[in-house]
């Protein structure tokens, strides 16, 4: 795809995405009922959750660009996996925002070692390590193929973290706190959520293609500017 | 398949013979620990903790940060003569080389940590008479899957700018099942409970151990090549 057509494509999505993100804060402030239990905070769910699930694909999305770059060596997937990365640091820092303001109110605390939280502010720091280990090296081949296997060895190791940091509290006194959501979602709620992960998604994916329309112009204008020097 | 042993052997060979002839890394890793366990010890009040209850818990960061000193340096000798171009170049396979240093680097965190195992119980008064066994079989897990991810990402933050300022920030998130399989079976352990309470935990940190040396093997090619 030419570099119009993916930010054309980026135009469209993230239209989409922002449009949907209107009609989502609409149907979480004022369409969708409260939960009986846990009252008005509860509305953050719609935010944190589709949050979360954004940053786990956009993991997923680096991990596998990043096991073909190193196979097949062709820049576009390194820069499709540093592009999903960034997106799903964002979308971290989302989750690891909205999670201890419900939290504080829910359980009464900011920080819990709730195993989801636990398990997204490791993800957080993976991220933040993809970053430092790419931008430390002279080499920015050497970056990339560092940078590849940070996000495959991060990806690989999640659900053992996830494993752990469940186990970890099956081994202490749980904490009698609310949770954060039942067996069942009672329809209208059900539907928001839907609705928010589709959303999210989408924002994510115009986000990501923007992010690399612009990296790709970057390159191009080092190119450019090596050339002319 | 005899060949491969042969090219590892003779890599895990060198590494120890050069760390029995020079003692630098056991010297300072056995150090740290020992010092470690006597911060550890002026570090809590034994009016409020008992040291016994939190003994497998810093057993564990001694090894964490012990280990990090230690096989943090794992290339280091080797990239002032650039030897490790050397090793690289020679016909052996990266994984057999990534193999053999992860294997040198096992003997040595495991010496440190029995080492460890016996200065905590020196220092805080755990006992070993019930489950020790058990216990260093823990400790060799936890230092193989340790050792595992410690050397790939070493040979990764000695090609970077940042050097071994950046080894923790890639290490310590993927260390936390590690430390929590470890330390929870450890603890449990040196408190005097079955084994069969933490089966599961052995199991799984044996599990993390054994991908964390695969996904190594494979991935080690990828950070060494130039």
């Amino acid at each position: 795809m030419t570099n119009s057509g993916v930010r054309r494509g980026a135009t469209a999505l993230t239209l989409v995405g922002l449009v949907g993100m209107v009609a989502l804060l609409w149907m979480s402030f004022f369409w969708v009922s409260t939960e009986v239990n846990q009252g008005i905070v509860q509305r953050i769910f719609y935010v944190h959750v589709p949050a979360a699930w954004t940053c786990f694909l956009a993991i997923g999305i680096s991990a596998l660009c990043s096991g073909v770059y190193l196979w097949l060596r062709d820049d576009r997937l390194d820069r499709a996996a540093m592009c999903a990365a960034e997106g799903g640091l964002v979308f971290a820092t989302i989750v690891i925002t909205t999670g201890p303001l419900w939290g504080k109110i829910a359980w009464g605390t900011y920080w819990t070692w709730e195993p989801r939280l636990t398990l997204t502010l490791l993800l957080w720091f993976i991220f933040v390590g993809y970053f430092m280990v790419r931008n430390a090296t002279e080499d920015p081949e050497k970056g990339k193929r560092f940078a590849a296997v940070v996000a495959i060895v991060g990806a690989l190791d999640i659900p053992f973290i996830h494993l752990s940091v469940i186990w970890f509290r099956s081994l202490h006194p749980q904490p009698v706190v609310a949770k954060p959501d039942g067996p069942t979602l009672p329809g209208d709620m059900l539907v928001t959520l839907l609705f928010g992960l589709l959303v999210f998604t989408v924002l994510f994916f115009g986000l990501f293609l923007f992010r690399y329309a612009l990296e790709d112009v970057r390159l191009r204008a080092e190119l450019r500017a090596r050339r002319t020097a | 398949m005899i060949r491969y042993l042969d090219q590892i052997r003779a890599i895990v060979w060198k590494d120890l013979l050069l760390e029995i002839r020079s003692r630098e890394r056991i010297a300072a890793m056995g150090a740290f620990a020992v010092l470690a366990g006597i911060l550890f010890n002026f570090s809590i009040d034994t009016a409020i903790v008992r040291p016994q209850d939190v003994a497998a818990g810093l057993l564990w960061m001694t090894l964490v940060f012990g280990g990090l000193l230690g096989v943090g340096r794992t290339f280091h000798i080797e990239e002032q003569d650039n030897a490790l171009l050397g090793i690289l170049t020679s016909p052996v396979p990266k994984d057999a080389v990534f193999l053999a240093k992860v294997a040198a680097n096992f003997v040595l965190l495991y010496a440190i940590s029995l080492l460890v195992l016996g200065v905590f119980a020196l220092f805080f008064r755990v006992s070993l008479d019930a489950n020790v066994g058990w216990v260093i079989l823990v400790l060799a897990l936890g230092s193989l899957g340790f050792v595992a991810l410690a050397t790939l990402f070493a040979a990764m933050s000695a090609g970077t700018s940042m050097g071994e300022t950046l080894l923790p920030i890639l290490v310590f998130p993927l260390l936390v099942p590690m430390v929590v399989f470890g330390a929870g079976a450890t603890g449990r352990l040196l408190g005097g409970r079955p084994f069969s309470e933490v089966d599961g935990n052995v199991r799984m940190l044996g599990a993390f151990a054994f991908a964390a040396v695969w996904i190594g093997a494979v991935l080690f090619r990828y950070v060494v090549e130039d």
